[in-house]
């Protein structure tokens, strides 16, 4: 069995630079998401519109990563900013995995992929957290915070696409909660480390993630015929 | 040995000498030197015993590692020594690193060693101890003087191994040391310990790659020196090899502590004392180093205060009326300490608190300031300094209050913003100056100080005129606030009248004035919401005034220098007026006031622009205030080459000679003062004509010039030219700075020498023909009338309708129905014989005619019907004689007569008739009309046709040809020989084929 085919993304690219306009964008998406009739499977629409907006949430998490990702790394410094960097992944041990075998993945069920999905994200927000409040610098902070707020609504996103499709949320074990506190028997490099696997981690789901939700809303479709029909109907 | 032995003299300064450890015997310390004595009496009394080597092995040695401070401690102790017994002793120290063979380092320790006493002692290594085992060994001598020599090393003690790296037990590849932290500019050995045995060991210090030295197969080190502040969350030290064994590390490099700059402290309330410094640089790292910690202490009250800012604490004064002070700050990382210290007496360090300042009584001029510090205790003197900015001007004054402080500022402008501002200090132990307060404040308006500056345009229409009041603003520091209007009182001189002001409201600068021939005294005042200012008044005459020359001026650097004749008697002073944009046709007009002394100025103006004419205009001010012209002048601030040549007309064109001319420019066009004119003109055969010379052209062509020095000449003759020759001319007018553009050159050609007399031959020539022309036009009826009169035409014969109705009512034209034939004679035609007409008009071509047609009148069957030879009437309209006769006249005939005979008599009567009165009509056949009908001979041979009958006809050959129809009737079935208007091609066969 092929246990080292991973689903890797390209590697972290040094991007600056943000977009204010697209994070207008995400706050009103954000903004309109407790009024998704998919939401609360009431309405006709079906999960379809909510899986749209999880995936367009999804890709631009992915765009907000790269510059943030550019920005703390430049922070860390050598070799970790440099793009060929491709350490193995020493300590880090707490993180969730992205990297698994695709057919594996593939062969899951959409309630487990999903539950892996939102968990997976739960966890790197707690670790995100913990990155933020050790930032030096306001602006990376301001950043972090900024990231974390997208991520936050990223998981009420998921949150929303499993109960359009009836599927219960993960319940944290009591005292499992992911916290970041750093090993005191780590050393400062491994901490860079840990952060840098952090970022490409969640590189790695984000990208994934784009891919399940497309995936997912191709699925939910519906058929060809309902659709005429629907356009019928509006009169064209 | 020996030499490490005499290394002991020069101790390398690395070793680090640490304190002993006496036994506290206080207690005993009088029982201690009894027993000193006595040892010591005892040791003179055994000095053979000590004489000889003691047994004094360092015992008991015990290593001990600070890996953070890369230190090795010892400790050891030398049993063999007697109770209470201290002896001078030497240690010699030996460091290996990786097996004990590798000495790195040899040290000596001199102490004097007591009984059962621990000795201690350290080393630094440079090296971080977790990269190598280290091994250490020790031995002793004595070193003391009251043991004789020689004296001798003790053996070596075993060899002591340090491991720090197993003492860790990492067991994956590291980097050390692990996050270190050092200062700015300091020298760091870093190591590299793999799992494997190392290949190709690549190490990098934040992504420079280091010399590497591998101090064994597992572990390979490099060395950095003054290392650099790179940033806050540390320098990266990154290691990898073959096989992948990555590993790294940070290097935390904190910027150097600096001291505290600028410390001092100062009280403003004598509550709280203020202390503030410039920290320097931060020496923080992310993850390692918080900010530097800033500590006040006082040393006389010995308080101590933490400070929670950077660069600023506030430090409560105590009630006990504390008068010195002595601060100490320290600064504190990590790394080190710095501290500074200052002493001083409290009411050496008061800043007075910052003024709060009013206004009060302001008027136009002046203002009064006051201003209150609140209590700084004891109510002491404060010195204050007032500081007065307007009109781009500081003044400065200094005043001396206990609380309340007051300043009149006087001398101020009208209208004008001023801001106070006011600071004060303790004036007994000045420290320092408050903070400034101060407040704007605007002084009142006042009336305008001066007339306004006024001059006039007058222009001259029809008897009226049109005068122009300009005005220029008053300055700020004249106008004295806002203007807000313009009065203008215009006076009649010679009628006195009721003045009547006339407001112009402001910012208007002109107003235009429609005066009749008399003089008038004009007054115009400026007004604001105080008052009015001086009247400026200005005189505009009756007189038109005097015209004077215009002359040049010149121009400097500075602008028009201009100058004129001082006027004697009553001048009260001069003004120049010119056009600002004379080009554009604005005028824009300006002028400038001058005394009465002044006979010269420079006029310059950001207006003036190059290539423009300017004109000044100088006029004297009489002291009744009139203006009268004196001079005139013009000039350009710079010439420019002329753009444009002259329109030239070319003239009185000879075969020798042609004349140029052309016409003046207008001024206003002109760039330059025109000097002339160049007139070139194309040689030829590379000749120049008297006068011309060779000049060459902008375009490297060379030509012949002639220079014309007067600007006002403007035709030019050019002569000596050869006749029917091509010469190109071309007109340019030259400046100061150069001619005009080079146009095209005008081609002309000189005629030739004779065509003159051609003229005069071919002129009355064609005149004469013209006119023998016309004069034949006009005769031309005459002509035709004589010449080819028309032919009668027998229908429209007027004759007919007299013989109808006078005469005979039957009677009518000749019809061949009714025709009773005498005789008829049936000619016999052969076979294919045609008679052919062809062409388009009168033209018959008889190709074939074998028999002469003659007309037998015969008697016949009156209705004969069917085919039949062709029936020739013989027509005797005609004659031979009439024929011949010369007449062109057609003479019809009504053929009426029933026979032969008869008809002939009555043709013969009627023949008469017509020729009486028929000779001019015009023959023509009505359409249809079949009862009349007769048979005409269109023309004979000699009538001038030119498609005539064969030259010999047989007689009579006048039947052959006809114009005018013959109708027959179709049972006759003859080929008919007819004709409309016009003549169709017919051909007669001889079986009646019928053609129409």
């Amino acid at each position: 069995m092929a246990a080292t085919v991973t689903q890797q993304p390209q590697k972290l690219v040094l991007l600056t630079g943000d977009s204010w306009g697209m994070l207008a964008c995400l706050c009103t998406v954000l903004w309109h998401l407790p009024a998704v009739p998919a939401l609360n499977r009431t309405g006709d629409p079906g999960p379809g519109p909510s899986i749209q907006k999880t995936y367009d949430l999804t890709r631009y998490l992915e765009h907000q990563l790269r510059s943030l990702a550019g920005t703390y790394l430049n922070y860390l410094g050598p070799p970790f900013n440099e793009p060929d960097f491709n350490p193995p992944r020493l300590g880090a041990e707490t993180l969730p995995r992205a990297t698994v075998n695709l057919d594996v993945w593939q062969n899951l069920s959409d309630k487990l992929r999903l539950t892996q999905n939102y968990e997976a994200y739960s966890h790197l927000l707690c670790y995100l957290r913990g990155l933020n409040r050790q930032a030096a610098t306001a602006e990376l902070r301001r950043s972090l915070a900024h990231f974390c707020t997208s991520l936050q609504g990223l998981l009420g996103s998921i949150a929303g696409v499993m109960a359009a499709l009836g599927y219960p949320l993960p319940q944290p074990l009591p005292g499992t909660e992911p916290t970041w506190s750093p090993d005191p028997a780590h050393s400062d490099f491994l901490q860079k480390m840990d952060d840098f696997w952090l970022l490409k981690e969640l590189q790695t789901w984000l990208w994934r993630s784009a891919k399940d939700f497309n995936r997912l809303k191709k699925k939910m479709q519906p058929p060809a015929a309902a659709v005429t029909l629907r356009l019928e109907a509006h009169g064209f | 040995m020996g030499a490490r032995s005499s290394g002991a003299e020069s101790m390398e300064p690395r070793a680090l000498l640490l304190t002993q450890k006496p036994e506290p015997m206080a207690l005993f310390a009088f029982f201690q030197t009894i027993l000193l004595l006595v040892s010591l009496s005892l040791r003179t009394c055994q000095s053979e015993v000590l004489s000889e080597p003691l047994p004094l092995t360092p015992e008991s040695l015990d290593v001990s590692i600070n890996s953070a401070q890369r230190c090795l401690h010892l400790q050891w102790r030398v049993h063999s020594l007697a109770y209470h017994q201290e002896l001078k002793m030497v240690f010699q120290i030996e460091i290996s690193r990786i097996n004990t063979s590798n000495v790195i380092w040899v040290d000596y320790y001199s102490t004097t060693v007591k009984w059962n006493q621990v000795l201690h002692w350290s080393w630094e290594s440079e090296l971080p101890l977790e990269c190598a085992t280290h091994f250490v060994r020790i031995r002793s001598r004595v070193d003391d003087a009251r043991v004789p020599e020689p004296r001798f090393w003790s053996n070596w003690s075993s060899w002591k191994e340090v491991n720090e790296q197993n003492s860790l037990g990492h067991k994956a590849s590291s980097v050390f040391p692990v996050d270190k932290l050092v200062e700015e500019g300091s020298n760091v050995t870093i190591c590299y310990i793999s799992r494997s045995h190392q290949n190709n060991v690549s190490c990098y210090l934040d992504g420079v790659r280091m010399h590497v030295e591998q101090l064994d197969p597992n572990v390979s080190a490099f060395h950095v020196n003054n290392v650099a502040f790179v940033r806050e969350t540390g320098t990266n030290i990154f290691c990898e090899m073959d096989p992948k064994d990555d590993a790294g590390t940070v290097l935390f490099v904190s910027k150097v502590l600096e001291e505290p700059k600028d410390f001092s402290c100062e009280t403003q309330d004598f509550k709280t004392l203020h202390c503030t410094w410039d920290p320097g640089s931060d020496t923080s790292l992310v993850r390692k180093q918080p900010y530097q910690s800033y500590t006040l202490f006082e040393s006389f009250s010995g308080e101590k205060r933490l400070c929670e800012h950077k660069n600023w604490c506030d430090w409560q004064i105590a009630q006990d009326s504390q008068e010195m002070y002595n601060f100490t700050l320290v600064a504190e990382n990590y790394l080190r300490k710095r501290s500074v210290n200052i002493l001083f007496n409290l009411t050496h360090r008061v800043r007075p608190m910052t003024p709060k300042v009013f206004f009060k009584n302001i008027s136009a001029t002046n203002a009064t300031m006051t201003w209150r510090v609140h209590s700084t205790g004891n109510h002491r003197t404060l010195l204050c300094q007032i500081e007065l900015h307007g009109e781009g001007k500081v003044i400065q004054h200094n005043a001396s209050i206990k609380v309340n402080g007051e300043y009149l500022l006087s001398e101020l402008e009208p209208d004008t913003q001023y801001m106070a501002r006011v600071h004060c200090g303790d004036a007994n132990h000045f420290w320092k100056w408050s903070e400034w307060s101060g407040e704007n404040f605007t002084t009142l308006e006042a009336a305008p100080s001066e007339a306004p500056d006024v001059w006039r345009d007058v222009k001259s229409e029809l008897g009226n005129r049109t005068v122009t009041l300009f005005w220029k603003p008053l300055s700020k520091s004249h106008a004295n606030g806002k203007i807000r209007f313009y009065n203008v009182i215009v006076e009649n001189l010679d009628k006195p009248s009721e003045l009547e002001p006339v407001p112009i409201p402001a910012p208007a600068n002109h107003t235009k004035l429609a005066l009749d021939q008399c003089s008038y005294r004009i007054h115009v005042t400026a007004n604001n919401s105080v008052g009015t200012s001086p009247a400026s008044v200005i005189v505009i005459s009756g007189d038109p005034g005097n015209q004077v020359e215009e002359e040049r001026v010149n121009v400097t650097a500075d602008g028009f220098s201009l100058s004129w004749k001082p006027q004697s008697g009553d001048v009260t002073g001069y003004v120049v007026e010119w056009c600002d944009r004379p080009q554009d046709g604005s005028c824009d007009l300006q002028w400038e006031n001058l005394g009465p002394n002044t006979t010269s100025t420079v006029i310059s103006s950001d207006a003036f622009r190059p290539g423009v004419r300017y004109n000044f205009r100088i006029y004297g001010i009489s002291t009744k205030r009139i203006a009268y012209l004196l001079e005139q002048k013009t000039g350009y601030s710079q010439e420019l080459a002329p753009l444009v040549n002259p329109q030239v007309v070319m003239s009185n064109l000879t075969s020798h000679s042609f004349t140029l001319s052309w016409k003046d420019y207008p001024t206003e066009t002109q760039r330059s003062f025109i000097r002339g004119y160049h007139v070139y003109l194309k040689p030829k055969e590379g000749q120049c004509h008297p006068g011309f010379e060779k000049a060459a052209l902008s375009d490297n062509s060379v030509c012949c010039k002639y220079k014309i020095d007067k600007p006002e000449q403007k035709t030019f003759v050019v002569e000596n030219l050869q006749p029917e020759s091509i010469y190109e001319f071309f007109v340019t007018p030259f400046t100061s700075v150069g001619e005009g553009p080079l146009d095209a050159f005008t081609k002309v050609t000189t005629p030739d020498e004779h065509s003159h007399l051609l003229i005069r031959i071919i002129l009355p020539t064609v005149f004469c023909v013209v006119l023998i022309m016309i004069v034949c036009y006009l005769n031309s009826q005459w002509m035709k009338e004589k010449c080819y009169p028309d032919i009668p035409d027998p229908y429209k014969s007027s004759v007919l309708s007299l013989i109808k109705s006078k005469e005979n009512p039957h009677l009518t034209i000749m019809s061949v129905k009714d025709c009773i034939p005498d005789a008829i004679e049936v000619i016999n035609k052969p076979e294919g014989s045609k008679i052919q007409f062809s062409g388009t008009r009168n033209s018959l071509t008889e190709t074939e005619i074998t028999k002469p047609a003659y007309l037998y009148l015969l008697p016949a069957e009156k209705n004969y019907s069917g085919p039949g030879p062709c029936i020739c009437f013989e027509n005797f309209t005609y004659n031979q004689a009439a024929s011949n006769s010369g007449s062109c006249g057609h003479v019809p005939v009504p053929p009426t007569a029933p026979s032969q005979r008869g008809l002939l008599t009555s043709l013969e009567n009627l023949l008469k008739a017509l020729e009486k009165n028929y000779m001019n009509s015009q023959g023509e056949i009505p359409a249809g009309e079949t009862t009349l009908n007769y048979v005409s001979q269109l023309a004979s041979p000699m009538s001038g046709d030119k498609d005539s009958l064969p030259t010999d006809p047989p007689v009579p050959a006048l039947c052959s040809e006809y114009k005018m129809q013959m109708a027959i009737p179709l049972g006759l079935a003859s080929p008919p020989l007819s004709e409309n208007s016009s003549v169709s091609s017919v051909t007669l066969l001889d079986q009646g084929d019928h053609h129409h």
